[in-house]
Order: structure tokens, then sequence, then C-alpha cells
């Protein structure tokens, strides 16, 4: 449990010349649930998209037990990292379970066809999440909830030691935002690191062993959520000085 | 998904007969069997099926499959089921270059063979896809891509028919079907390198599927998985480019099969994984047009219709519907 798995040492993130969040030093440990919390704009996205390597670091370095992640074969990497965005795509005909299956996508040899250790990941997966019912389903047909949760068991039949989400609760109802974090605590239970951007404190409150707040471009807060939610540093980075609802939704 | 490629195949099957048996000349079957098993090598049936019929029907069952295939790998590449190497204006481009390079080598007293066409063809197609990624890096938007690529076919066509008028020679005659897209007067020596480069390509593409299958939830998931997406794109305008430049050199521009036919396919086996959609898309193709190509010679016959006037009649209605069910399915 106290072993770090991600180390990001003097990290800068952002866009060609555009730095977004500077000079980031943050030990992320084996197993761990960490939430990044900030206003909309504040480059939560940019920094999880620079921790699995879409994006290069504009300055130090994102380590994967010890190692640069620029040091890391892609094939070794997704193996290791799984991720859960934002990003809608077309999926036509796919089925849920054809969308799971590209999960084991590392794992498959010539032309993706699946071993039968596969397919038991694949179910595995399937019912884990307990959504083995949809998998003969057209992914387009399902709601937002039951789309998250298909892409959640795709991530996770990819047996990742860290699984990256940004925004994994947006446009979920709160059943779903609930059956979520049950998932995110079983998996964090099982060893694997889950570091998500979350818009909602009250679940990152719950849920998290380490709060990351990032404001004004950088990383102004690292702390248990015991540290993180006092209503200083919540005004402060969300910018409210009369946040009443707020504050007694956290506070009580 | 195996009675699709038997109901395929069979299709096929019907059609390649019906492509030898119908024409200006009706050939009944037992004389075409006689034709092609018999002895009699001199007779005109003889000549009509080996030398007419049969190199025609191979150039469109050949270049109808490879059509196909390459809309659906650019289909991949834009996420967007109205692509294809005609809408975008690759085919037009291709055809401006081989149309010059046509003209030029009469000119100077040389004769270009298929290699040097179909070199031509892909140029041309690769300077128009630079152009079309260039759009696509500076706008998001897919229907400016389309209409940008519409307008580059009308200015390479609008350049060929200028070339094409002011050209001398009289084989110039041919160059004119040809611009307007015809697989008439393909020789069995264009037909054999048609059959190798499609042949390379359709392998090449076949074993991109894997990664084709994980493009299709985008590319970031791609990427994580551990797609190579640079490299990967490459190969798809490269193969893309190559399928469509071989029809474009031998038959000229074809219209509409590269989304139609993907399409269709689409629907029938109800699946989006390339392993099955890419020779479900060659077989479909090849049907497409052997159907395309015997209505376009017999219709009117003696009288030939151009390749295109057919596909676009059978064709241009899909792109209709795939556009009418996408914005039914945007409301829903």
């Amino acid at each position: 449990m106290d072993k770090v798995i991600i180390e990001l040492a003097g990290l800068s993130v952002g866009y060609g010349e555009n730095i977004i969040i500077r000079d980031i030093e943050l030990k992320l440990k084996k197993g761990s649930v960490v939430s990044l919390i900030g206003a909309n704009g504040s480059g939560k996205s940019t920094l999880l998209k620079t921790v699995f390597g879409e994006l290069k670091p504009l300055k130090g370095n994102v380590l994967l037990e010890g190692r640069p992640l620029s040091e890391i074969d892609k094939s070794e990497l997704s193996k290791r990292i799984a991720i859960l965005m934002t990003d809608r795509f077309k999926s036509g005909f796919m089925t849920c379970r054809e969308i799971v299956e590209l999960g084991r996508y590392p794992y498959t040899g010539f032309l993706g066809r699946l071993s039968g250790d596969d397919d038991r990941a694949v179910e595995d997966a399937l019912e884990k999440l307990r959504i083995s019912a949809l998998s003969d389903r057209l992914f387009n047909r399902l709601s937002d909830g039951q789309r998250q949760l298909v892409m959640l068991a795709r991530a996770i039949c990819q047996e990742p030691e860290v699984l990256i989400m940004d925004e994994p609760t947006s446009f979920l109802d709160i059943n779903y935002k609930l059956e979520l974090m049950k998932i995110v605590k079983k998996l964090s239970e099982g060893g694997i690191t889950v570091i998500m951007s979350l818009h909602e404190l009250e679940l990152a409150k719950e849920i998290s062993d380490l709060v990351v707040c990032i404001e004004g471009g950088r990383v102004v807060h690292t702390g248990a959520p015991s540290e993180i939610f006092s209503e200083s540093t919540i005004g402060e980075i969300f910018h409210i000085d009369s946040f009443g609802i707020l504050k007694k939704y956290l506070f009580g | 998904m195996i009675a699709g490629y038997a109901v395929l195949l069979s299709f096929l099957f019907l059609l390649i007969i019906l492509n030898i048996c119908i024409g200006s000349v009706s050939i009944p079957l037992k004389e075409v069997a006689g034709a092609l098993f018999g002895g009699s090598s001199d007779s005109t049936v003889y000549h009509i099926v080996r030398d007419i019929r049969i190199p025609r029907l191979s150039a469109a069952a050949i270049l109808g499959g490879a059509l196909a295939v390459s809309g659906l790998l650019l289909q991949t590449f834009f996420h967007n089921p109205i692509a294809g190497p005609y809408v975008l204006g690759v085919s037009s481009a291709a055809k401006l270059f081989v149309a010059l390079t046509l003209i030029f080598s009469l000119r100077f007293g040389m004769i270009t063979d298929s290699w040097g066409m179909i070199l031509a063809a892909f140029l041309g197609s690769m300077v128009s896809m630079l152009f079309i990624l260039f759009v696509a890096s500076r706008v998001r938007s897919m229907s400016i891509l389309i209409i940008c690529g519409v307008m580059i076919g009308y200015i390479c066509s609008a350049v060929t028919d200028i070339a094409v008028t002011f050209a001398d020679d009289s084989n110039i005659v041919n160059l004119h079907s040809w611009s307007l897209g015809s697989f008439s007067g393909i020789s069995r020596e264009n037909d054999l390198v048609a059959a190798i480069v499609v042949a390379f390509s359709l392998a090449f593409a076949f074993l991109l599927s894997k990664p084709m299958n994980a493009y299709l939830i985008g590319e970031i998931y791609a990427s994580n998985l551990g797609v190579n997406i640079k490299r990967f794109r490459v190969f798809l305008v490269l193969l893309s480019g190559l399928l469509s430049s071989c029809v474009t050199a031998f038959a000229g521009p074809v219209s509409f099969v590269g989304i139609a036919v993907p399409h269709l396919m689409r629907n029938v086996f109800k699946t989006e994984k390339p392993v099955v959609m890419i020779p479900a898309c060659f077989f479909g193709g090849a049907l497409f047009c052997l159907l395309s190509d015997l209505i376009a010679r017999s219709l009117f016959a003696p009288a030939e219709l151009s390749i295109s006037t057919v596909t676009s009649v059978l064709g241009a209605p899909v792109v209709i519907w795939i556009l009418f069910s996408r914005a039914a399915g945007r409301e829903r």
C-alpha cells in the first residue's frame, strides 16, 4: 500500500508553448484513490492526459515505478494504464461486448482474435460491473450511465495497474454515481490505483485517499480529504465567498 | 455472418455468369462453356468471351471491390460514413494526373504502361489527399471537408476537360470515354496489374483490421490501447489512395461505390468489425460494379452508358439514406 506507483516530478503540463499547470510534485501510492478537483478549465484533463502519455510533459517527468513514461514501450504501457475519458464516438453496430473486448487489445495477437483467457477476462469484467445482460445490446442504444459502465468494463479487462478517469460521473444520475464510486472502491482494494477528476466535491470527499486541488495553474493543496475540505480551502479553489449551500452540504 | 458471405458470393457468381452471357450478342450458357473448356479457339464466341467479356468483368469486379475498400478505409480515417475517394476529390485529382500523363506521353511518342498510369493516379490522389488533410487540420466540420472535396473534384474535372479538348491526338477519343468512367477497353495486362496491386493493398488492409477496430472508438482510446496513431493513419491514407488510384488509372472516376457499398455491407452484416467488413466490402463492391456495368452496357445496347451514370443512380440514394438516418439519430 505504501509503494509509490506514479510520481510527478517537476511536471509542467499544457499544449505547445502554453503551460497550463506548472511544477507539479506528487507521489501517488499504489492502490490509492486520487481525486483532482478544480474549476472548469483549470487543466485537470490536460494533467490526466499527460499522466497516461497522450500529451508529452512540457517540463519534468511522469514516472511509472521510477521510469519515465517516455522510456516505456507503448505496448507495455497499454497493459499498465487504462483510461476512461469523456470523448464520444459513433459506435454504429458495435455491441457492448465488442467494445469491452477492445480492452483485450494489448493481449490479443494477430487480427485481434480473442483467446479463452481473453473471453474469460471480458466476462469477468462484465460480471464485476453487473452488466452481463447488456452484452449483446447495441452500445448506442444505452443510457449514459450504462455506457459509462461498459467503457469502464473495457478499461478493467485491460487489467491495468493504474486507471485514469476524466469526469467519470458527469451525465450520470445519482444511482450510477454511487454505483461507480462503489466500483472504484473495490478496484482500489484490489490494488489498482485510480486517478480521476471530479466535479462533485462530496464524492471526492467520500472516496479519495488523496485530494489534489488545482487552481491558477498550480497544485495549491494536496492531502487527505479531511485536511482539504475545510471551508477556507474550498472557497479559495472555487472562488466562492458565500457558498452557503455548499457549506451546508459538505460540513452539515 | 457466414450466411451473409454465402448470399454475397452466390450473387457474385450469378452476376459473373450474366456478365458473360448478356451483351450486344447474347451467348447461351452452353456455348460459353464450350468456348471456355472446349477446343474451338477461333470461333467468334470464343473471342467475345475470352477477349472482351472476361477481361471487362474481371476489371469491374477487381476495381469495384478496390473502390469499396478504399471508401471503408477513408471512413475509418475520418470517423465518418460519408467519406469516400469520389466525394473527397481524390478520384478526380487522380484522373487529372492520369490524363495529363497520357497526353504528354502521347505527344512525346511514349506509351505509358499500366504501372505508369497507377503511379500517376497515385500521385494525383496523394496531392488531393494532402490538401484535404490540410483542410481537416484547420476545420473540424466534416461538411466543410466534404464540400471542399467536391469542389476539388469539379476543379480537377474542369482542368481534365480542358486538357482533353486541346489534346490533338486521335487517341483522345478513348481518353474522353475513360474520363467519364468506363470498364470497357481494359486489357488482360491491365487486369493483371490491377489484380496484383489490389491484392497487395487488400492483404495489407486486412492486416490493419486489429488497429482499425480499436480506432473505431476514438483516437485517444486506440492510442492508450497501444496503436501507433500516426503510423496507422499514414497507412490508411496510402492504402486507400493506392486502391482508388488503381481504379482511376484503368476505369476513370467511378462515383459513390466507396460510400454506398460499405454502408450497405454494414447493414447486411450488422457489424463494424473490420475483419468482417474488409472482405465484405470487397465482394460487395465487386457485386455492385458488375451489376452497374451490366446495366451500363445492356440497358440501351448497343449504346453504352458511362459506369458513373449507373453507380450514381444506384449509389447516391444510399448517401441520402445515410444522411437522413444520421439526422434522425441525432434527434433521438
